[in-house]
């Protein structure tokens, strides 16, 4: 005689609790009303499927079944008799078990490519699309992002104009300066029409934004020697406008935006894991970026018939005020490298004639000056 | 401890039905679930916790008893990660959309941020509607799953509505929104073809609760008011607009400070009163709330006491507290190894790439961590009390329901997941 035991069936239609008496048939288990002994239910040993319960019960359903029946063992003895029979039983629904790990490790692959996207996948698309950006769209990038980059330049503070050029014996600097772009332009020949503009800043620095916009910072301008060193910093800056930098960073920035925003997002801590990966993330891709940016500043200063080691020499200068920082988290690569590579592709013999006569020089220095 | 008990040992049926609910969990398994599942959600960056959260929901769900029977969920993660996986696409237009406007000049720039709170506010609401539906449909009791009717669209717009309203009120409305959007969801609600309604009032809930507010937001609201009034607000402009080195100076000199120090004392003190008050403001919130739940005939009381409440919280800060020694003794020992460390292998790149993943790695344990004290400790506590001191009338009416309502899709569970509004 199989063993049988009471047990409490639900059948998935009604709410009815009823009081059953399973028996272990040989082909699966047999619930059976406990007075009228109508058989209620027969499922197959193969179907039975443990579903979660508290401890000290057996909760059964029927595997792939559209309703939702169930049987509740809590006889202990019952219940180990049930387990042993039905050991095809699909456990996999069960926590604690194999199939846990195999998704951490299928979660922790999809992480891995998902980092290999943002830094090889990212860039490259980026890279291929900024091209194919028409410039029109890029000029209404460029003053967007020029209304964003003037707050985050202009910290206040003085009560001068943030932006140089329009006093009285600054006139002749303008022009000075204007030639000096005319000429890095002409050489150039490219499509957007640059625009220099020299802002009231101390740090030694210029930036290139969409749309052919370059701010100068007058700490560039004093800390520059010669009219070539400021020149070999401005032709680095339209090499970033020629390879369109400034809509490739924010392409990518939506890319990675995308990337590690949305798809991890919701756990705790996982911001901070996303703003990590972003700093370090967009700074590598920087790296890249400033390298073929001092290669385009070379080439154009031999075009223009200017001196292409005096980016190298400005920068050698400017780097021992500079605190060094965090190479990982530095968006520029080591200077003594890019000075070694700047003076490796210089042309050896090229012929340097300043691009702007001493007076003019003289004139472009004192933009912004007496403060 | 469960198998001790009268009910979980065979016992000739029909015992006599419990009227009651009961949660009769051992709590080792749960740390245990949690912990293991911290460790998975840092391995994973995440992706783990739509298996965590089906765990826990398991978990609670079936340790749940309400009238001698347990809830059961059927919910699985797989369906969670495709809802997730469908909501991110459904939000990539959108997300592109408020990109573009960002970008754009003019009026449609400037609403652009406050269009994409708007909507994404609306697609918040909706998603926790939905979300709703998703965990009603995967809940069974007594072999029926229960179901929720209803538009997750119509429920986004009265709950922002009715948040906007708790906002120009100072909060004063939020009992009668807690009212009128869960007569809704009850309204929808149904077990089996047994429907639910919600009779909670919301003035009751705003007598009992009024007295909080006057505590803790009147002070705040007092010492906002005085500040403003105090100040000299175009001096004030002024001295900070010109910035330079004598700022404060300036600040002091429109009248600032007095303003300031009584504006800090308002916001201190209401501070304070709110986090010495939540646990007796959440209990009396979820009496109200559970005592305002039916079913057909089936009435709901709950007895929770205040005072088991604050226990549990005092017992998670004690817990908190002991966690925050050990990790201050973790990172003192860190800093220290890093000292080292830089000393011997100086600070090359490889140094700082080390040391930024240790920074990020430390900073997601510390936060899984309390995550996982929290629910541990409260989450459980609290879902246990309230279990427990549920009280049923007319449970007569549970005995003749017929089965109804499909199963829904886990759409709103991703949504709520990718906006960050997710529930339990």
């Amino acid at each position: 005689m199989a063993i049988a035991g009471t047990a409490i069936f639900f059948d998935g239609l009604t709410s009815a609790r009823r009081v059953v008496v399973v028996e272990l048939a040989s082909d699966g288990v047999v619930v059976r009303d406990a007075e009228d002994r109508d058989m209620l239910a027969r499922w197959p040993y193969d179907q039975l499927d443990h579903l979660a319960a508290p401890e000290g019960v057996l909760r059964l359903g029927r595997a792939g079944a559209k309703t939702t029946a169930r049987l509740e063992v809590r006889d202990a003895v019952l219940a180990q008799a049930i387990d042993d029979a039905s050991v095809p039983v699909d456990r996999s629904k069960v926590p604690g078990h194999a199939g846990r790990l195999k998704v951490v490790a299928w979660s922790i692959v999809a992480m891995a490519s998902l980092v290999l996207g943002a830094v090889y996948g990212v860039p490259a698309l980026a890279g291929k699309i900024a091209p194919l950006v028409p410039l029109g769209v890029e000029r209404w990038l460029g003053e967007a992002v020029d209304r964003q980059a003037r707050t985050l330049l202009d910290k206040g503070g003085s009560d001068r104009p943030f932006e140089c050029g329009s006093g009285q014996g600054e006139t002749e600097g303008r022009a000075a300066l204007g030639r000096l772009i005319g000429k890095l332009e002409a050489a150039a020949g490219l499509p957007i029409r640059l625009e220099a503009k020299v802002v009231r800043r101390a740090d030694p620095n210029a930036v290139a934004l969409p749309g052919g916009r370059i701010y100068v910072f007058q700490g560039l301008i004093e800390k520059s020697a010669r009219a070539d060193e400021l020149a070999g910093v401005l032709a680095h800056e339209i090499g970033h406008v020629a390879h369109r930098d400034g809509t490739r960073a924010i392409l990518q920035s939506a890319g990675i935006s995308f990337l590690f925003g949305m798809l991890l997002g919701d756990f705790v801590g996982g911001g901070a894991v996303v703003i990590g990966a972003r700093a370090v993330l967009r700074s590598s891709y920087s790296r890249d970026v400033e390298s073929a940016a001092d290669r385009y500043g070379v080439e154009l200063m031999e075009r223009a018939g200017g001196d292409p080691r005096a980016l190298g020499t400005v920068l050698t200068r400017l780097a021992g005020a500079i605190h060094p920082g965090a190479d990982i988290l530095s968006d520029h690569p080591d200077t003594q490298t890019r000075v070694d590579v700047i003076n490796t592709l210089a042309k050896p013999q090229a012929p340097s004639q300043p691009l702007l006569e001493p007076s003019e020089w003289q004139a472009l220095k004192r933009i912004c000056a007496g403060r | 401890m469960s198998a001790a008990t009268p009910l979980d040992t065979p016992s000739d049926e029909p015992a006599p039905v419990p009227d009651g609910g009961r949660f009769a969990a051992p709590e080792k398994p749960f740390w245990r679930l949690l912990i293991r599942g911290a460790m998975f959600l840092a391995a994973t960056l995440g992706i783990y916790r739509f298996w965590l959260a089906t765990d826990v929901r398991r978990f609670l769900w079936s340790h749940t008893e309400i009238a001698g029977d347990g809830l059961e969920y059927i919910g699985t993660a797989r369906e969670l990660l495709l809802g997730f996986l469908i909501a991110v696409a459904l939000l990539v237009p959108v997300n592109v959309m408020f990109f573009l406007a960002a970008f754009s000049r003019g009026l449609l720039g400037q609403v652009s941020g406050a269009l994409a709170l708007a909507v994404l506010a609306l697609f918040g609401q909706f998603a926790v509607y939905r979300a709703r539906r998703y965990r009603l449909t995967r809940t069974l009791y007594r072999g029926l799953r229960f179901h929720q009717t209803g538009s997750g669209w119509r429920y986004a717009v009265c709950a922002l509505f009715w948040w906007a309203v708790i906002g120009v009120t100072l909060g004063l409305a939020y009992p009668f929104a807690q009212a009128s959007l869960e007569r809704f969801k009850m309204r929808n609600t149904y077990y089996g073809d047994l429907q639910g309604h919600f009779v909670g009032s919301g003035l009751r809930l705003f007598l009992r609760g009024v007295l909080f507010w006057a505590v803790v937001v009147v002070p705040f609201l007092l010492g906002m008011m005085f500040a403003i009034g105090e100040v000299d607000w175009s001096a004030l402009a002024d001295a900070l607009r010109r910035g330079g080195d004598d700022v404060a100076g300036r600040v002091e000199g429109a009248n600032a400070g007095a303003a300031v120090s009584v504006a800090v004392i308002g916001v201190t003190w209401s501070i304070i009163a709110a986090a010495l008050l939540y646990p007796a403001f959440q209990s009396m919130v979820l009496r109200w709330w559970v005592s305002g739940l039916r079913f057909g005939t089936l009435t709901v009381t709950s007895r929770l006491g205040t005072g088991a409440v604050y226990a549990l919280y005092l017992r998670f800060t004690w817990i908190a507290l002991l966690c925050g020694a050990v990790i201050g003794i973790a990172a003192a020992i860190g800093f220290a190894l890093t000292a080292i460390f830089d000393t011997v292998f100086g600070t090359g790149a490889v140094t700082q790439l080390l040391a930024t993943a240790v920074a990020i790695g430390s900073y997601v344990a510390v936060a899984l961590a309390y995550s996982t004290i929290y629910q541990a400790t409260v989450r459980l506590r609290l879902w246990k009390a309230c279990v427990g001191s549920l009280e049923f009338s007319g449970l007569e009416a549970l005995g003749r329901v017929k089965a109804s309502g499909a199963v829904s899709s886990a759409l709103g569970e991703g949504l709520a997941d990718a906006l960050n509004v997710g529930g339990i």
